[in-house]
């Protein structure tokens, strides 16, 4: 039979973004898959080495838009420990709440786009209406919906945190996922278009350097919130699946979501209970130590590290971010290998990718 | 095999239960231009000035180069920010020292000339 080539995107709804899909394509089933990214570069290493460490702050949370607190976090970090500078407890609770929010955010807007991709209408704005609520108190805090810059080096700009606000939120959220549960997990549909396709093998995981949800749907353990300090008073289960295909991978995104608002009440419960910090002062680091540091965080999107090299000067010498999606992109390669036209959307959704992240 | 058929049926009925049930709920979205939205204090929207004294620090941390001082001698003649290249970041409200730099809830930015949006924010009362 003879082969065709099918180029799917870059302009294509369900890419989350710009990527190109060089697809060859044999009939139904595809024979090779060549993902050509870097149409959303925006430079984001090498401007860190022209802007100062403050003018670069707010630039962080657009490595990833949909989840700026841990980029955010991992750039703050990376500097507070190079220049030695404490971080009190409360701060830390604040940043743990904070980012589990829009971890839960970005998994909601994750979840909808998908079952858009696989051609359900519905969740998609059940999804969105939850990730609202979240959004709003974002914008109550931080000023804005998407872009925060809120977090600073040595804590965070402001503690006024509107806790009540926070438990309502993640006890309707905590509500509704048994709601996404009821329309999507059982459906025929939806079973039949995830269950068995696009499955990553353990090997396969690892050597490709998968990280996150995808990594543990193969049934590996890794959490680095294990090892990140300011998770170290908080419990919270790991959540796991064994088989490795699109439905775990939703299984576990689902799981993880609970999981997230069970550490959100515990930090809310820790904020209440203690004293508040009085309002940091800002920090306009002027005499910045020698040195390099690497600071990682547990994206939603798998691990994620910030790289900082200094040679002392006001503006890095040298900065690296490594990014969840940019492995899960390349994994398409192998894992398009074999499956029919239809699936490729299916696998490719599930895999989270943000264009954004990749390309950052 | 009746099993199968069985919770094929019971997943389907749970499901389309689920999304019909929202047809008796009073819709969520906003009817934006007739509501306006409610904005905290904290929100970021246009920026305006009280009284500066020309340190230049919002220049120095802007990450986006947008803010332009013009002075005479020590005094602020004009304090022109570029409302096309800002990112509504905050950094000059932030770190200000004497906090005049301040950020209105006015998010409605649209103006009919590129002029429109290099302005002068400069309160003189």
């Amino acid at each position: 039979m003879d082969k065709m080539i099918l180029n799917l995107g870059p302009q294509h709804p369900s890419t989350h973004g710009v990527l190109r899909l060089q697809v060859v394509l044999e009939g139904e089933h595809v024979v090779s898959c060549e993902p050509d990214i870097g149409y959303l570069h925006r430079g984001m290493e090498k401007l860190a080495e022209a802007k100062s460490y403050i003018q670069y702050l707010p630039m962080v949370d657009r490595v990833d838009y949909l989840s700026g607190f841990f980029y955010s976090y991992a750039f703050c970090n990376a500097v507070e420990c190079l220049n030695h500078i404490e971080v009190p407890q409360y701060a830390n609770y604040v940043r743990v709440m904070m980012m589990e929010l829009n971890r839960i955010a970005s998994h909601l807007l994750w979840l909808g786009t998908y079952l858009l991709d696989l051609g359900a209408i519905s969740p998609m704005f059940y999804t969105f209406r939850e990730r609202e609520t979240i959004l709003d108190y974002f914008e109550k805090i931080t000023g804005q919906r998407m872009m925060y810059n809120y977090f600073v080096f040595g804590g965070v700009r402001h503690n006024i945190l509107y806790l009540d606000n926070v438990i309502k939120i993640v006890n309707n959220i905590l509500f509704k996922i048994n709601e996404y549960e009821n329309i999507i997990t059982d459906n025929p549909i939806f079973l039949s278009r995830t269950k068995g396709i696009g499955i990553i093998s353990k090997k396969k995981a690892l050597d490709w350097a998968i990280t996150g949800p995808n990594l543990r749907a193969c049934g590996i353990l890794s959490d680095y919130r294990m090892n990140m300090h300011i998770y170290d008073d908080i419990e919270f289960d790991i959540v796991m699946s064994n088989e490795g295909d699109c439905y775990s991978r939703y299984i576990v995104r689902i799981y993880e979501m609970r999981e997230s608002a069970f550490i959100i009440k515990q930090c809310v419960d820790w904020l209440k209970s203690n004293k508040k910090i009085p309002e940091p002062s800002q920090i306009f680091l002027n005499n910045f130590q020698k040195g390099e540091i690497y600071s990682y965080v547990e994206a939603p999107r798998g691990l994620s590290f910030c790289y900082l090299n200094s040679v002392g000067e006001s503006t890095p010498y040298r900065l690296k971010w490594r990014t969840g999606s940019y492995y899960s992109t390349q994994l398409l390669k192998e894992l398009l290998k074999g499956c029919s036209l239809a699936d490729i959307m299916a696998i490719y959704g599930s895999l989270d990718v943000v264009l954004p992240e990749v390309d950052r | 095999m009746l099993e199968k058929i069985f919770n094929l049926v019971k997943a389907l009925f749970y499901g389309f239960v689920t999304v019909l049930w929202h047809l008796f709920k009073r819709p969520v979205t906003e009817e934006y231009p007739e509501e306006k939205p409610v904005l905290n204090e904290y929100f970021r929207g246009r920026p305006f000035l009280n009284s500066c004294a020309g340190c230049g620090y919002c220049k120095r941390v802007c990450p986006a180069d947008a803010i332009r001082i013009i002075k005479n001698e020590r005094i602020v003649e004009k304090y022109i920010i570029d409302l096309k290249k800002c990112i509504f970041c905050g950094n000059c409200m932030f770190y200000c020292p004497s906090k005049s730099m301040h950020m209105s809830n006015d998010f409605a930015l649209a103006t009919n000339s590129k002029s429109g949006l290099q302005i002068d924010i400069i309160n003189r009362r």
